[in-house]
């Protein structure tokens, strides 16, 4: 349990006493979903333009990188990922390095990034489709005209076309945002302590599995409105400067 | 592209390499679950605790081993082991055929006895073969101790239900007499609680390892001879000087090892 732990069992604990003492287990829990949510959407965001650019491209080896990046990763299952890169990943390391070592290699990842980098990994093959979809709705007028004012690519592309991209782009990401924070729940089979996996050990430790799963869900639920409302926020900040209709 | 570079330069980073750390015996990390008590979970204040903890403890501390515990969720908790996140798993995880092909068990470390419950105060006649004439026997369908009770008890009157809890739910109600499950399962799924509180073991303790299998075993990686031989040397040490027996005793009014458990 570590340092989280008895950081919340001092100062995140819900006294509450249906929880029988357990109390602190949503705060190291939802401490971690978060952590690994929030960490991931950098991920998303790089991987997501990266694959946007990639399938919109002209290259045709861009294209189809950019097509088989976002149809594996969108047609495999998050957990089946999730293993395949946790222990797979190391597996075959562990045997390559092995074997071109003549002894036995050790890899070990760190649950947090490998986590991390697979969420990002799929959650970037949805964001690739959510940029994909804003770049095509920017007027086209917009980009000649940037084009006509002598704007090179780079500066178009800074001051044009992406604040557009933004507006269309953000109900999009938010979406990606709240079935990503809901699949960190996935991340308890290597070894991430979060939210569901916590909830799962008081509520066997107690046998009260109602109690706890519930209390996880109305957390989960609370993480989407607070999510829902800042996305709304971001939303009126992007669109300022367009006239409602 | 730039920044892709820097997201793998970060990962390889992360991903510590060692070499034939392994040889190290001293050090050796238990894999365990946390959430299947009373054999291992997670306590108010955080820690491990529960019969295969303390089991795990005394065999490291036979073995002259330094352990330190992984919590793993069960989901994954072999992939763990064979991807070197730990080098045993003491989960209370029962030795069959199909996991013996990926990774190697030690001896049992418990077998808990099936055994029969009944609403208080009845008494019925065991006799294999003959006993249970037209006594209704509550089973969970499709089990082994559905298995079990059909070849023991031909005499029997067995009625099978989805789940355990209906079987359990029948018996205070008394539509069956007496309703046979695994032992710990009865104890801590029923007679312990609220809804147990009318009934009570009867009846000895039932252990047939063609039917009940061979118990909980401790998995290790496959090739590993020395660490398995070590596992299996302290097993029988903690089970000869008595300290099994102290821990059995912390945690179960019965014998959970088998009828076999080395007198002392």
């Amino acid at each position: 349990m570590g340092d989280l732990g008895e950081f919340c069992r001092l100062y995140g604990n819900v006294p509450v006493d249906q929880f029988r003492g357990y109390g602190w287990v949503f705060c190291s829990g939802v401490l971690i979903t978060l952590l690994v949510g929030v960490a991931c959407i950098p991920v998303v965001i790089v991987l997501g333009l990266l694959g946007a650019w990639a399938k919109l491209s002209h290259n045709r080896l861009a294209r189809s990188v950019g097509m088989t990046y976002t149809t594996i990763v969108r047609g495999v299952p998050e957990l089946v990922l999730i293993l395949l890169t946790y222990y797979g990943i190391t597996l075959v390391l562990q045997n390559v390095l092995s074997a071109i070592a003549g002894r036995q290699v050790i890899v070990d990842i760190n649950p947090f990034l490998a986590g991390v980098m697979t969420l990002g990994l799929i959650y970037g093959a949805f964001a690739t489709e959510v940029f994909r979809g804003a770049y095509l709705a920017v007027d086209r007028g917009q980009i000649e005209a940037a084009k006509a004012y002598g704007m090179n690519k780079e500066t178009a592309f800074l001051r044009v076309i992406m604040p557009q991209m933004l507006r269309f782009a953000l109900p999009g990401l938010g979406n990606v945002w709240m079935v990503l924070i809901k699949a960190t729940s996935l991340m308890s089979v290597i070894q991430l302590e979060e939210l569901m996996r916590m909830s799962d050990i008081a509520a066997r430790a107690v046998r009260m599995p109602f109690t706890f799963y519930f209390a996880a869900s109305i957390l989960y639920l609370t993480i989407t409105i607070i999510s829902i409302w800042a996305l709304h926020r971001g939303e009126s900040w992007a669109n300022r400067g367009v006239r409602r209709a | 592209m730039k920044k892709l570079l820097t997201l793998a330069v970060a990962a390889f980073a992360f991903a510590a390499v060692s070499t034939g750390a392994d040889a190290e015996m001293n050090n050796v990390r238990i894999g365990t679950e946390g959430a299947y008590p009373p054999f291992n979970s997670i306590d108010e204040n955080g820690n491990l605790v529960g019969f295969d903890i303390d089991i795990a403890n005394a065999l490291c501390e036979a073995a002259g081993f330094d352990c330190e515990f992984v919590v793993q969720d069960w989901d994954g908790i072999i992939d763990g082991l064979n991807t070197n996140k730990y080098d045993a798993i003491i989960a209370s995880m029962s030795i069959t055929d199909k996991r013996k092909e990926v990774v190697d068990f030690t001896a049992k470390y418990y077998n808990t006895p099936a055994k029969f419950i009944a609403v208080k105060g009845g008494s019925f006649d065991f006799a294999d073969g003959t006993g249970l004439d037209g006594v209704k026997v509550g089973v969970q369908g499709a089990t082994i101790h559905e298995d079990f009770v059909r070849k023991v008890w031909p005499y029997a009157e067995v009625v099978t239900y989805a789940t355990q809890d209906e079987a359990n739910a029948d018996l205070a109600s008394g539509r069956v007499d007496l309703v046979m499950a695994d032992s710990v399962a009865l104890d801590f799924g029923f007679l312990q609680t609220d809804a147990g509180a009318c009934c009570e073991f009867a009846g000895p303790d039932y252990n047939d390892p063609v039917i009940h299998g061979e118990g909980a075993g401790i998995a290790v990686r496959k090739n590993e001879p020395e660490l398995l031989d070590a596992l299996n040397a302290a097993l029988k040490q903690i089970l000869s000087d008595g300290t099994y027996k102290a821990i059995n005793d912390k945690y179960f009014p019965y014998n959970v090892y088998g009828e076999d458990l080395p007198a002392m």
